[in-house]
């Protein structure tokens, strides 16, 4: 009894722990101007006001950001899960010499520090003329992001039957119609996870933003906010935790509704054999 | 015309050969078995006449036209996979009607067609259920009703019955060969399991190591094994397999083992003496009377009969089948002898021929072979 009272202790301390910065993020971004340094500190604001959101949208390039980061992130998001989606299908599916060597490459890319490739990546974006655009930014996150998604999309697709495909190559199908009608709904919860990690990894990365894009028109949300807001001067700490809060939503309702969807997705898998 | 046939047909995964040098032909609407122990190269050859695995050399053909670079979908096959496999994520009703979508029949008949597949197995109630939502049985039934569905030319059936309670597949075996007899279709249906193969095939091909061992009616193979490997693969419990040797004294031939000299049933023209291996399946030692004399040490009762092991000398055993009204002892000394007339001769070796004529005496049916499980 004890214990368990101790356990269910310990664990809201962790809760608490987790979630008191994001709680003070949203109060303090509803919180007027003058009481944000008022000593001792409120713990909920005296005075409601949406005045720093109003502020964010209107008065400074939010939206701009925001739209780019979407744009970014989704496209990203796109190009990773069809890539690596037809790569699993192949290191498992497909029998050629190195494939399993192949595999294993492909995971060491992803054990390199990204700041050791960020020169070689600069230049060759520069050379192809693609940089300072939102593009070189959906290159620069694919190849980060695409060796931890083509291994998490093996496991998943291993464990998909291959009699499953070989039952739709009897029953008529061509190797693309079985990978459409019978892999693909049975890797979704796999191509759900890789997906939310793909968008959260180049929603919320800040260094390859930094160095690759300069331009307002092109930034993304993180180097946006941050190059708008912080000066060496000054923090506007208000409107910066005004835009953190709408940084954050879009990421809460993506997974708010894939993960009751990746919970149905794990036990809808296998039928036993 | 769907007969199916292989010629000279090998397969090679890298340095390791599974299937040599296959040569055989099924006859239209025969039900064919592929029987042997895992590894013997039977779901290999099921694979390649499926088109889910390319022979490396050889020719597959089904009816008159070679099938060795056409694609599964264009063999026009069904099969039944070990695991049903049948698609999770759609209805019953889906998995049953996939073969016609792929073939491009009009949904407006798919209906008419599905309709009539489940009435035919019984499947109406469940056409909107999911797959893991079925029994085992009803899976089953789902895996053969996507098969069925389409009228062709050969079934494919891998195992199909093997993850069936033993009730059950019993009940299928018979559903099974019904099934057979009604559509008239060409079968090949692989499997470990001698029962089903002795109770459902018109022929059996034995194989083993990759290698076909003999390809015969099941009471041929019961009763005349062309080798050492069928003899001992075949029936439960299993032959009783004596090493020793052949002499020839005269004109009679002999066979010896310590503690054991016998008179050989006739043997082919091309038997030469030396090393041998003597034969005697359990229904063909006599216990009670006989030259042999043994001690016995298991006796194992099923009911309507006795399966008695005895030790003869230091390290031989023979089985023997007796009848239930005897009852024997552990340990009880007993005298057996060996209905020469029912023995078969080898050669030496573990696939090594058979030496004796086969069908010089008739045989009484072979008695009934119990389950292996």
């Amino acid at each position: 009894m004890i214990r368990r009272v101790a356990f269910n202790l310990f664990a809201w301390g962790i809760v608490l722990a987790v979630a008191f910065p994001l709680f003070w993020m949203l109060v303090t971004s509803v919180k007027p101007q003058f009481e944000l340094f008022r000593r001792p500190p409120t713990f909920l604001p005296e005075t409601w006001t949406l005045e720093h959101y109003i502020r964010l949208i209107q008065d400074t390039p939010f939206l701009t950001y925001f739209k780019n980061s979407i744009i970014l992130s989704t496209a990203t998001t796109l190009v990773v899960v069809a890539i690596s989606t037809l790569g699993a299908y192949s290191l498992v599916r497909f029998k050629y010499r190195g494939r399993e060597s192949l595999a294993f490459l492909v995971l060491f890319t992803y054990l390199l520090p990204s700041v050791v490739l960020i020169i070689p990546l600069y230049l060759m974006l520069v050379s192809m003329g693609l940089s300072n655009t939102i593009f070189s930014l959906v290159i620069a996150y694919t190849t980060f992001a695409l060796p931890y998604a083509l291994w998490l999309l093996r496991s998943f697709m291993a464990g998909i039957p291959e009699d499953l495909e070989s039952a739709a190559l009897v029953d008529g199908a061509s190797r693309m119609g079985a990978f459409v009608d019978v892999i693909l709904p049975q890797l979704l919860p796999g191509i759900i996870s890789t997906a939310l990690f793909t968008f959260i990894l180049s929603w919320n990365e800040y260094l390859y933003a930094l160095v690759l894009v300069n331009s307002d028109s092109a930034r993304p949300l993180t180097t946006g906010v941050m190059n708008m807001l912080v000066s060496s001067f000054n923090i506007e700490w208000s409107l910066l935790m005004a835009a953190s809060v709408m940084m954050s939503v879009p990421l809460i309702i993506v997974f708010a509704f894939l993960q009751s969807y990746l919970t149905r997705g794990f036990g809808a898998g296998g039928v036993k054999g | 015309m769907a007969a199916v046939n292989f010629d000279k047909v090998v397969k090679s995964f890298g340095a390791f050969t599974a299937v040599h040098g296959l040569d055989l032909a099924i006859d239209e609407g025969e039900f064919v078995s592929l029987l042997g122990p895992s590894g013997c190269g039977k779901t290999t050859t099921l694979r390649m006449l499926a088109g889910l695995e390319f022979p490396t050399s050889g020719e597959i053909s089904i009816g008159d036209r070679v099938v060795n670079d056409l694609a599964p979908g264009e063999r026009d096959i069904a099969m039944v996979f070990q695991s049903y496999a049948l698609y999770p994520h759609m209805t019953v009703a889906q998995n049953i009607a996939y073969p016609l979508k792929k073939r491009g029949v009009p949904k407006s008949e798919r209906g008419a067609m599905v309709q009539k597949t489940a009435e035919l197995l019984q499947l109406t109630e469940l056409l909107s259920r999911k797959p893991r939502q079925l029994s085992g049985g009803q899976q089953q039934r789902v895996a053969l009703g996507r098969a069925l569905v389409r009228d062709p030319k050969v079934f494919l059936l891998d195992e199909p019955l093997s993850n069936l309670d033993a009730k059950l597949r019993g009940y299928m075996r018979v559903e099974l060969v019904e099934l057979h007899r009604r559509l008239g279709r060409t079968m090949v249906y692989v499997t470990h399991d001698q029962l089903e193969a002795m109770t459902m095939s018109d022929r059996i091909a034995v194989m083993e190591g990759g290698r076909l061992q003999q390809f015969a009616p099941p009471t041929e193979v019961y009763r005349a094994p062309a080798n050492r490997f069928v003899a001992g693969f075949i029936g439960t419990p299993a032959m009783n397999l004596i090493d020793g040797e052949i002499r020839q004294s005269g004109g009679t031939w002999q066979f010896h083992a310590p503690g054991l000299t016998l008179d050989c049933p006739p043997l082919l023209d091309s038997a030469r003496p030396g090393p041998a291996c003597l034969g005697i399946r359990p229904e063909g030692v006599v216990f009670g009377s006989g030259p042999i004399e043994g001690v016995v040490q298991v006796v194992e009762q099923t009911g309507h009969e006795n399966i008695v092991v005895a030790r003869i000398g230091a390290d031989m055993r023979l089985t023997g089948r007796v009848g239930a009204e005897r009852v024997w002892q552990a340990g009880e000394t007993v005298r057996c002898g060996i209905d020469i007339d029912r023995a078969h001769i080898f050669a030496a070796g573990a696939a090594g021929e058979r030496l004796n004529r086969p069908g010089l005496r008739p045989v009484e049916a072979p008695a009934v072979i119990k389950a292996a499980r």
